[in-house]
């Protein structure tokens, strides 16, 4: 038992939850004014576009756009499949596959 | 609810290589770091948010002062704060106590195909989405633990794309009037904008804050 490893695990373990509870808590019970609720409605229209495309089209500061860079392509393919309503398994499988034979042949 | 618990298993099985494989990289980076396997499931249990796992292993195993890598942990992990907001009204019916347990199964991919379903979403659709996801990932770190450094690099095989993948996918869903493109549109300018100048994922917080408020404060509420 290393009681130094384990506390810097607490330590993360802890502040992880200190993102996640309090609002949970403080926001399921009581009812809301019209404004917060679009609020919250409208946070992952902005969450996920801020988390998918910087993984997409930059690398480490650069912005990666151009046709030679797999991923493009790939996020061309899921956003075709995805609103052409396909499954979403198929959709991501078929995106990585693109991705995966892209990366090979360059 | 069970049903509804299977649908949400089952819609996040997409996601449940990507994951297992992501976890068992990191399991075996850090026993190649020098952490026992104990200490890696232990943070993978406790913490159970890989990206702020992957940062802090090697942190730790470069000797970096406790506080640092704690602080470094809680940054990475601010979105949090946004899925938590968004994901409250889905949970008002649950005692608080299930909300304390709740909480820490708050994660960026059950999240996604949760709201991308319905939003505010199904609280028990939500609840089978983070098993996959969790268990997903629970069951990786062992393994790669055990393995060790014979995990291949799997950008190889393209799976890193999995995770772009599906957030884009679960948004796209989500585009129905010309508002929800506005801030989709504005927020991945915004979040790319960000990402070239600051490291680390102050580009989710501040995107995800600033474009959903001012949005929020633009648009006309609908009524109760």
């Amino acid at each position: 038992m290393r009681t130094d490893v384990w506390l810097v695990i607490a330590g993360m373990a802890l502040v992880t939850y200190l993102t996640r509870a309090p609002l949970l808590l403080a926001l399921a019970r009581r009812p809301l004014p019209p404004r917060l609720r679009l609020w919250l409605r409208l946070i992952p229209l902005a969450v996920l576009p801020a988390l998918a495309l910087p993984l997409i089209l930059v690398d480490q500061g650069r912005l990666v756009a151009s046709p030679a860079h797999p991923p493009l392509w790939g996020a061309v393919i899921v956003f075709v499949l995805a609103g052409l309503r396909v499954n979403l398994l198929v959709t991501v499988a078929v995106a990585v596959a693109a991705v995966s034979a892209l990366r090979a042949l360059g | 609810m069970p049903g509804t618990v299977r649908d949400g298993f089952v819609a996040s099985l997409a996601l449940v290589p990507s994951v297992f494989v992501y976890s068992t990289v990191f399991g075996g980076l850090a026993v190649q770091a020098g952490l026992r396997p104990l200490e890696v499931w232990g943070m993978s249990l406790l913490v159970l948010a890989g990206a702020s796992q992957f940062v802090a292993v090697p942190m730790l195993a470069a000797g970096a002062s406790p506080l640092a890598i704690i602080l470094t942990t809680y940054v990475i992990n601010m979105r949090h704060y946004l899925m938590a907001a968004a994901l409250a009204p889905a949970f008002r019916d649950f005692p608080r106590p299930w909300l304390a347990l709740v909480a820490h199964w708050i994660n960026d991919e059950a999240f996604a195909v949760a709201v991308a379903r319905r939003n505010p979403p199904d609280p028990w659709f939500y609840l089978g989405s983070a098993a996959a996801v969790g268990g997903a990932f629970l069951a990786g770190v062992p393994v790669g633990t055990q393995l060790g450094g014979l995990v291949a690099d799997p950008t190889r095989w393209g799976l890193d794309f999995a995770f772009p993948a599906v957030f884009l996918a679960l948004v796209a869903v989500q585009l129905r009037e010309r508002a929800d493109w506005l801030v989709a549109l504005a927020s991945a300018a915004l979040a790319i904008a960000i990402a070239l100048v600051l490291p680390g994922n102050w580009h989710i917080i501040i995107a995800g804050v600033v474009v959903s408020g001012v949005a929020a404060l633009v648009l006309r509420p609908e009524p109760a």
